[in-house]
């Protein structure tokens, strides 16, 4: 007689979630439940901050639509906020008082927005000052696109530009800041460490960022804290006032642990997990995502969440499958700024193979361990990030100059003169002195057959004939 | 003398076709014994231009290596010894009978080829049914364009390769050339890239090397081998991104589009990146050029010769049906087929799912419309078979087949994991092979039967726009040999055949195209003379899907495609993408080209990227040993600057690269990985 399918409960419906659902889908031995507590279907989170710069559009980030939850027998329950896990009767109680029983829970809980210590952004009664915006949800992208909108259009014609202040110049911070740019809005950027970017990469790095960004038009004030928002603005704790008809908090997110806390499970910064996802404290509750703490690290990143989802569906399913935790690559999304993080450069251990070069704004730092790229930010300049990307993921052993050459510029082709030896038509096999022996380009037909191929040769073909002293390429 | 021949005062001039790609260049033959090349300026496809391997064409008759007689192999001593064309077949025919009585039909297979004319290919499909009656039949075209065949059929419900003349390409604003390298495959056919930008439009090329195809293309990107469907969903992210889609045509047209849409939302630019190595400005680069014109996208052996492959080609497709561009004329999807007779190989039967006209074996329907042309019991016919590979793997097995006939075709060198499929030869009771000279392949076999080629004989062959041309004979063969249709004949005579084989090719034209007569590929309205008068033929009409397609339902279908990647990715052991494909001067397995004197043969490299050759020590025509978990060959480096770092490049016309090719198969076409594999390169010692 076959078993009762398992109950699988999955707390949150975000970018983890949904992939364990994809890789859940269709499997007759599970009944997934999956409880989000926003209002849409799942959503590609990180392009939010292009849905507010405009490049992208809104309906475009749907991952999966609720018909494809329920052709694929999973029930999905937008709305759906959970209140407390009783792990004793192995039921999640939901806020209208509803409880789902389990057979295994997930938690996929995502991060919350941490508020930053600025007096006046909660007003007496407890609201927000409406002009401050959080930026994780898509509910936030929308009204925050809304004011923008707002703003821009009753400014038209004006003098002034409206005025914006993002809060953090983590990856997060500069993409909004340069949405909110391009938007036409005058924003800056305001970052208590030394430089931007400071948990990805080192100053010299964080100043070639901020240096792009002023060139853009956005000023940056590093190694400042905003205290206070008042009816003038953003004060920082320099004492300087930034006007700001909008703040947005970027100034990073910490774990959603709340639920797991109260329920008893072991919390640091995430939902501590072993390699098989499983809580260390309960065998029937895995944590998955931005909530979820391996080997003491919480990452933020999708591609980690996306590997834990596949490995966590596997060991569901009985297979032989570990979580060793992921190589991060990390993309700066926003016009005008080239950023890519690859592992931790700052502490990764190894030698620096390092390119600066302030004059054109870049700088490129290759960490090189045993002969293997464990780390890199490139930072002005993209040139090769594929290749450097492929060459760290799969950990290829390089020889002692390749770092070096990596960062350089590819050594252009010289035009040279072309030997007579050199073959000028492949699809005849003509050389060039073959060409240069005929007296014009029909003899040279004639005789060689060259041009009556591809058709490629024909300008080589026509300089030679008439001797002209201009380089020409292999055709 | 047909209206096509015509007399000189040296002798006769033949309209005819190129004996190699799937471009059929018409050209003209002058001569007797050794023919004349000379240009055909009418013909549309070439108008005149061919590469040097048709201007060489000739030269397949210079040579000293030509069979001319039956030769029996003993396999005691491994000598060699002519014999009389009926001692050969009734040996044949005998050892088919023994190894059938022993084991039942299925114990003797046909392998064929996509090189074939239609009235082999149909000729043979028809053999292996009722002569042999076995279902064991396939030929090497799985390993050509079958992919792209397998997603045509799902997407469009038909493939026809392109489903427009190629010079439509003139026509469009983008082309997009995935995979391809066809200045050097299919040189005429860039002539037609030349006058599309002449007149201001753009050509984009996709490939991990910056072959002379993409010298000539203003957006070149190099993916790691084996991660085009990436950038394909990549593409289609940014295009719903920016609202560039065609939603009414999306709408009307086609089916399954929601689910495509949701399935490219994860697909974003940086995503894309990290799994295919192209910076993420160049794909939105790329997105960005296809926003807006008429958009051409083609596939060649690139795209499809992966475990992924047909997959790959279905999100090629839903880019194309995305942006409403299949069935606007000078715009759409199509496949660059590779073989000469490529297309027309793969519709006539010598598939092990099918039955002539591109039908299915095991439609009932089928099976008694082709019966009644064969004048068979439907019953009588069998199944399906083994896909190409599959089948070749069985070979010499307990359930496998132990007698293996082989047609226009050079297993040896052109199979993937090479040296595991020639032990399964090896492992035959008996291997006959039909070909012009000893090939790799006819010297494993214990009977070989020297057959005509190319300008000795006639037949029709179906180029890569679907038009059907005439090879016409045009000199007299040489005194020994026979047409691989007399051969079947003679086979089928000493098994006692319920159904008669004819060896005039006209005659068999007319039998294939009542057996055609009302299925996908409907040949029934096209005869010799409409050739001749026509140059060439389209079956099924010009341009195809500009009303609808050939489902039921008249609409595309657009299947949601997942990236898997490589079926076998770098390791430490393995650390390299090797990749394979085809130089200018040589054809396929090299048994014509490398016997032509005028053809230069310098035997294959490994290329490699400055970078790589660095960190290996090599220098440029040093030997380099380049290996995999299925073999190992020799060869010397051509560092060049223009492959990517983590790949190198071997050239497959010789016995080497696919001793190293990867054996997996793509799981709706049978496709092996031939495009990439794991591979270790290191300086010879």
């Amino acid at each position: 007689m076959p078993e009762r399918p398992q109950r699988i409960v999955v707390v949150g419906g975000g970018m983890a979630a949904v992939r364990l659902s994809e890789h859940l889908a269709g499997d007759d031995r599970f009944a997934v439940t999956v409880l989000a507590d926003e209002a849409s279907p799942p959503y590609n989170r990180i392009l939010l901050s292009a849905v507010l710069e405009g490049t992208h559009a809104a309906d475009a980030l749907t991952l999966r639509s609720a018909e494809w939850y329920a052709e694929h027998g999973i029930d999905l329950r937008l709305g759906a906020r959970v209140l407390e896990v009783d792990r004793e009767a192995r039921e999640v109680v939901l806020v209208d008082g509803q409880r789902v029983g389990f057979d295994r829970l997930v938690l996929a809980c995502g991060s919350i927005p941490t508020l930053p210590p600025i007096r006046g952004l909660v007003r007496r009664d407890g609201t927000l000052d409406p002009r401050v915006h959080a930026f994780r949800s898509l509910d936030d992208c929308r009204r925050l696109d809304e004011a923008t909108r707002m703003l821009v259009e009753a400014e038209r014609g004006r003098a002034t530009r409206p005025r914006a202040v993002v809060v953090g110049g983590g990856l997060l911070g500069l993409q909004v800041a340069r949405a909110l740019a391009v938007r036409g809005l005058l924003t800056e950027v305001v970052e208590g460490a030394d430089h931007l970017l400071a948990s990805q990469v080192g100053s010299g790095a964080g100043a070639v960022l901020a240096r792009d960004l002023r060139r853009l038009g956005s000023e940056v004030y590093t190694g400042a804290r905003a205290v206070r928002l008042t009816g003038d603005g953003l004060q920082l704790d320099n004492g300087y006032v930034l006007p700001s008809d909008l703040v947005v908090l970027a100034a990073g997110g910490r774990p959603s642990t709340a639920l797991a806390r109260r329920a008893g499970l072991m919390v640091r910064r995430g939902v501590v997990v072993d390699h098989t996802l499983i809580s260390v404290t309960d065998d029937r509750v895995h944590a998955i995502g931005d909530c979820a703490e391996h080997r003491r690290r919480t990452t933020g990143f999708v591609p980690p969440a996306w590997e834990q989802a596949e490995v966590l569906a596997r060991v569901m399913r009985g297979e032989e499958a570990t979580y060793d935790g992921s190589r991060s690559v990390a993309r700066l999304r926003a016009t005008g700024l080239d950023v890519a993080v690859l592992g931790d450069p700052e502490r990764a251990e190894g030698e620096v193979v390092e390119v600066t070069n302030p004059l054109a704004g870049s700088h490129r730092r290759l960490v090189v361990h045993g002969g293997r790229i464990v780390a890199a930010a490139l930072v002005g300049d993209l040139s090769r990030v594929g290749l450097i990307t492929q060459l760290y993921d799969r950990g290829t052993l390089l020889g002692p100059d390749e770092p070096g050459q990596l960062l350089l510029p590819e050594a252009a082709d010289a035009p040279a003169p072309l030997p007579d030896e050199a073959e000028v038509c492949a699809c005849a096999g003509v050389t060039a002195g073959e060409v240069r022996a005929c007296g014009s380009v029909g003899e040279c037909v004639d005789r060689t057959r060259a041009t009556t191929g591809c058709g490629g040769c024909a300008d080589g073909v026509r300089r030679l004939v008439e001797g002209s002293p201009t380089p020409v390429a292999v055709g | 003398m047909t209206a096509t021949q015509t007399q000189t005062e040296t002798g006769t001039t033949t309209q005819t076709h190129c004996p190699y790609c799937s471009l059929q260049c018409g050209m003209r033959l002058a001569g007797r014994r050794t023919p004349e090349v000379s240009a055909w300026e009418e013909f549309p496809v070439n108008r005149g231009a061919l590469c040097r391997k048709g201007w060489a064409a000739a030269g397949l008759y210079g040579g000293r290596e030509r069979l001319t007689s039956p030769l029996v192999r003993d396999r005691e001593t491994g000598e060699w010894s002519a014999v009389s064309w009926d001692d050969a077949l009734d040996r044949v025919a005998a050892a088919i009978r023994a190894a059938q009585a022993a084991g039942g039909p299925d114990k003797v297979a046909v392998f064929g080829g996509g090189g074939l004319t239609n009235e082999k290919a149909y000729s043979l499909g028809k053999f292996a049914r009722v002569a042999l009656g076995t279902s064991q039949i396939d030929y090497n075209g799985r390993w050509c364009m079958s992919s792209a065949a397998s997603a045509g059929i799902r997407a469009f419900g038909l493939d026809r390769g392109l489903p427009f003349p190629l010079a439509d390409v003139e026509e469009t604003d983008v082309l997009v050339l995935v995979g391809s390298n066809l200045v050097e495959t299919m040189p005429p056919a860039a002539r037609h890239l030349d006058r599309l930008r002449e007149r201001g439009g753009k050509v984009v090329v996709i490939d991990p090397r910056r072959t002379p195809t993409a010298d000539r293309a203003d957006l070149h990107l190099q993916p790691v081998p084996g991660t085009d469907l990436a950038l394909a969903l990549g593409v289609l992210h940014l295009l719903v991104a920016a609202g560039a889609v065609d939603t009414s045509y999306l709408a009307e047209r086609t089916t399954g589009w929601e689910d495509v849409r949701d399935s490219v939302a994860s697909w974003w630019p940086e995503r894309v990146e990290r799994v295919t190595g192209i910076d993420a400005h160049e794909v939105r680069a790329l997105a960005a050029m296809l926003a807006g014109p008429r958009v051409m996208v083609l596939t060649a052996r690139g795209a499809e010769q992966h475990s992924t492959g047909s997959d790959t080609v279905l999100a090629w497709i839903n880019v194309a049906l995305a942006l409403g561009m299949v069935g606007q004329r000078g715009a759409g999807y199509g496949c660059l087929t590779g073989q000469g007779n490529g297309q027309g190989g793969r519709e006539h039967g010598q598939k092990a799912d099918q039955l002539p006209g591109y039908r299915r074996i095991d439609d009932p329907a089928a099976r008694a419309h082709v019966a009644g042309v064969w004048g068979v019991d439907p019953d009588a016919l069998p199944g399906p078979g083994r896909s190409a590979y599959e089948l070749l793997d069985a070979l010499g097995t307990p359930d496998g087949p132990s007698a293996l006939l082989v047609l226009g075709s050079n297993i040896v060198v052109s199979a993937p994991r090479a040296t595991h499929v020639t032990s399964r030869l090896e492992a035959l009771d008996l291997l006959v092979v039909c070909d012009v000279v000893m090939s790799e392949t006819a010297a494993l076999a214990d009977v070989v039967l020297p057959v005509t080629q190319w300008a000795e004989e006639t037949g029709t062959m179906t180029n890569l726009e679907g038009r059907v041309v005439l090879r016409q004979r045009a000199i007299t063969p040489p005194s020994g040999v026979r047409s691989d249709l007399e051969v079947l004949a003679g086979l089928a005579e000493r098994l006692g055949s319920a159904a008669s084989f004819p060896t005039d090719p006209e005659e068999v034209f007319a039998e294939l195209g009542r057996a055609s007569a009302g299925g996908p590929a409907d040949y029934s309205a096209i005869t010799y003379d409409r050739i001749r008068d026509e140059k060439g033929v389209f079956w099924g009409g010009e341009r195809l899907f500009a009303e609808s397609f050939a489902h039921a339902d008249g609409r595309a279908r657009m299947y949601a495609v997942e990236h898997r990647g490589a079926a076998e990715q770098p390791c430490a052991d393995y650390p390299i993408h090797l990749t394979t494909g085809r130089v200018l001067a040589q054809y396929q397995s090299g048994a014509q080209t490398r016997r032509v004197r005028s053809l230069p043969d310098d035997g294959p490299f490994v290329e490699m990227h400055p970078l790589l050759a660095g960190r290996l020590g090599v220098g440029q025509g040093d030997a380099v040993r380049v290996a995999t978990r299925r073999g190992e060959m020799t060869a010397p480096a051509k560092v060049v600057p223009t492959i990517r770092p983590d790949t190198v490049f071997v050239p497959f016309h010789w016995v080497g690269a696919n001793r190293l090719t990867n054996d997996a198969l793509d799981p709706a076409s049978r496709m092996p990985e031939f495009k990439v594999c794991a591979a270790s390169v290191v300086a010879h010692a």
